[in-house]
């Protein structure tokens, strides 16, 4: 899935990969492929300004940590992340609800007057 | 002594071409391109455990992070978004403290023979001098135009930022549009003083005046150069 077919939903799909607990920057690139089953492989390189978008906005917070000798920027979902998250999960299932059923091949017209 | 360039050369490399095309302090860009290197190492480490050789794997962590010109565009328009937060912030700020040493000078001053202050803002019939009347309006309007957009560049830089559509310009331009703004409040400012200076210098107060225009130069200076800075960083944005 190329980044284009991706966009308007990536600020969605971030949080929901921080949702289970912090993650740094390699590891939520991971996520989101092992949660989509390799069908989301983005450039690495764009997921960074992305989060600093969401830790703009307060939906996300970010801190220094090191492990291993690396440090590493971990972010992590704010209260007011996790609503947006609430709120981001509800307008997707209408919609793909709505999409679903417009796509669905209608049943034949036999009984249309 | 393995320091970063010492592990991958390629990754600092492409780390450089991204820095090259950033705005911004130096410390900012030394917090983006130490978190895009951890990123890259791990990225490498993951293949090096999984058997690949360093070069090899390093090749493959920057291809897996994309074009750095992608990188770097991405980031421009986030550092563009701080600079004017902190552009209008400061703005917003000193508005009012230049504004308070004009209005200190001001009642230092004998500039007409009986003032009602408290009347100016209904209407130029308070004892003024029309020139400085219609100075002062002048000046009330800049101000305006100062806050209106610092406080627009500040509204969306933060957290109501959830609600707006992604534009990345539209902070730099707010904050430009503030830095001009008090750009002309201050040379107004200054200007009526030296129209003041011209005609009637003996009713001014000397160190009031010369303090609040000193304040008045100095912002002068400051914020054209934060306004070119904006207006750079909105032109440079997509």
């Amino acid at each position: 899935m190329r980044a284009e077919t991706l966009k308007g939903h990536l600020d969605g799909i971030l949080l929901a990969v921080l949702e289970p607990g912090p993650r740094h920057g390699y590891a939520i690139m991971e996520a989101l492929r092992e949660r989509s089953n390799g069908q989301v492989d983005l450039p690495t390189g764009t997921i960074y300004p992305a989060l600093h978008r969401l830790e703009r906005a307060g939906l996300i917070q970010a801190a220094w940590s090191s492990a291993g000798g690396r440090r590493r920027r971990v972010y992590e979902l704010t209260p007011a992340g996790r609503g947006a998250l609430d709120t981001e999960r509800g307008t997707w299932r209408e919609f793909s609800a709505a999409v679903t059923a417009l796509l669905q091949p209608a049943p034949l017209a036999a009984s249309s007057p | 002594m393995t320091g970063p360039a010492a592990v991958a050369p390629s990754v600092e490399e492409y780390l450089a071409e991204i820095t090259a095309r950033l705005p911004g302090s130096a410390r900012t860009r030394a917090g983006i391109v130490a978190e895009l290197r951890s990123g890259l190492l791990d990225a490498m480490d993951a293949r090096v455990a999984a058997g690949l050789p360093a070069a090899d794997a390093a090749a493959a962590a920057i291809s897996e992070f994309g074009d750095p010109f992608a990188v770097a565009g991405g980031f421009r328009a986030e550092i563009a978004a701080g600079i004017a937060r902190r552009v209008s912030i400061a703005l917003l700020a000193t508005g009012p403290l230049v504004g308070l040493l004009w209005i200190a000078a001001a009642a230092a001053s004998h500039l007409a023979p009986r003032v009602r202050w408290t009347a100016l803002p209904r209407g130029l019939a308070a004892g003024l001098p029309p020139v400085l009347a219609a100075g002062l309006l002048l000046v009330a309007a800049a101000a305006a135009v100062t806050a209106c957009g610092a406080l627009t560049g500040i509204a969306v830089t933060g957290q109501l930022s959830r609600w707006l559509n992604d534009r990345p310009r539209r902070a730099p331009a707010a904050a430009a549009v503030a830095g001009f703004g008090a750009v002309g409040a201050d040379a107004l400012g200054l200007a009526l003083l030296a129209a003041q200076l011209a005609t009637a210098p003996g009713k001014l107060s000397p160190a009031a005046a010369a303090a609040a225009a000193a304040a008045s130069a100095a912002r002068i200076v400051l914020a054209r150069r934060a306004a070119r800075q904006c207006l750079a960083m909105r032109a440079a944005l997509t």
